[in-house]
């Protein structure tokens, strides 16, 4: 029996849908049979994101409504044979399907996979409660900026609420020169808040935007920094102890002088 | 021997919530209310009588909302991001920081709210 985990934050464009791809792809390359389920019906884009979009003829609202079998939906990625994408429909909106729907539909894909990733919508509404339906464990996605926390709040309070009990976090998008001179949060800052365990700290970095653009998750690179972060978080996720990685940017003196040359 | 006990605050029934508020959850109730937590920004509590927060109040409060002057709030960390006491509306000064002072209590005093240190009543 598989594990349903969803992938939430509240607010938009912190990282749900990298944080899925990544986390999904990692805990393929571990072994695991992974399927991950894009439930943001209308604005799709973990097949993008996954380099997958050209694949796709059924979709999750097919699979659901019987318009094909659930196995006509899956997309296998093209780089590990054991990682599946359930596509969103583009053309449909959200209300296109029941939490009831959802529940069943979980419960079909944890028979046939060790770890069913959602990749929640943002908001607190229809997508947000279909996409946790489902799932027996929550990951709360944020940005170490005080709107986004305030809204990962609020979605912890809802969880909570739906009784998806002791979720865990990620920091995304992290700048420690910003941290240390005071004009970000902190990691501490932010477990004062939100008080729920930390999953991983992932840093900002220039390697996530062309990874998302060209549909290549970045843990598939080893010299990427995130994505190392987001091997650790699935090693995590699997079980494994793995201690935080240091966030300090190293910089030789080539580093450096270029650090010099380019602030004003 | 007189039995019959003036109508103050502290005889209304009091709620103890064993949890911290988090935003957009609100409490609302008639007569005093204890949080042994914190009541996070976008949390709200609303009380007839006095609001204690054993923890960090970041949220909103208003204590004696059906109009009791001497209704008070206390926390142990004191930043809420707007706080009532009766009709009185106030909020912290721009720009405030975030140092860590010891509890605090806000009260109307002189027709204002005065925010002071903690000190339990003789």
């Amino acid at each position: 029996m598989g594990r349903v985990i969803v992938i939430t934050s509240g607010k938009g464009g912190v990282g749900k849908t990298t944080t899925t791809a990544n986390v999904g792809t990692a805990l393929a390359m571990l072994g695991k049979k992974i399927v991950m389920v894009d439930t943001d019906i209308g604005l799709r884009n973990l097949d993008v994101v996954m380099g997958l979009e050209n694949r796709i003829v059924y979709d999750i609202v097919d699979a659901v409504r019987g318009n094909c079998r659930l196995k006509q939906a899956l997309i296998k990625d093209k780089r590990l044979e054991n990682l599946f994408l359930l596509p969103a429909a583009q053309t449909k909106d959200k209300t296109a399907i029941s939490t009831e729907q959802m529940v069943e539909l979980c419960e079909k894909l944890k028979e046939e996979f060790d770890f069913v990733v959602i990749d929640c919508p943002a908001g607190i509404e229809h997508g947000f409660k279909n996409a946790i339906a489902g799932a027996e464990q929550a990951v709360v996605v944020t940005t170490p900026e005080v709107s986004a926390v305030r809204d990962a709040d609020r979605i912890i309070g809802l969880l909570e609420a739906a009784g998806i009990a002791d979720p865990t976090l990620i920091i995304n998008r992290i700048r420690t020169n910003m941290v240390r001179s005071g004009d970000m949060m902190s990691v501490d800052d932010i477990l004062d808040i939100l008080a729920i365990n930390l999953l991983g700290i992932v840093p900002d970095d220039d390697a996530i935007v062309i990874s998302t653009n060209r549909g290549e998750p970045t843990v598939l690179d080893d010299n990427s920094r995130p994505g190392q972060a987001f091997r650790n978080i699935a090693r995590r996720i699997n079980g494994e102890e793995v201690p935080l990685m240091s966030l300090d940017e190293k910089q030789g003196f080539f580093g450096r002088l270029k650090h010099m040359l380019k602030a004003d | 021997m007189r039995n019959s006990w003036p109508a103050s605050i502290s005889n209304r029934p009091t709620m103890l919530y064993e949890k911290s508020l988090r935003s957009g959850q609100n409490i609302d109730f008639d007569g005093n209310v204890v949080v042994l937590g914190d009541v996070n920004p976008g949390a709200e509590i609303i009380a007839s009588g006095h609001i204690l927060v054993m923890g960090s109040l970041r949220g909103l409060v208003h204590a004696g909302a059906t109009g009791e002057e001497g209704a008070t709030v206390t926390a142990l960390h004191f930043a809420p991001t707007q706080l009532r006491i009766a009709s009185h509306i106030t909020r912290p000064p721009d720009g405030a920081d975030n140092e860590q002072k010891p509890a605090e209590t806000a009260r109307i005093r002189n027709d204002e709210v005065v925010i002071e240190k903690y000190q339990a009543p003789r």
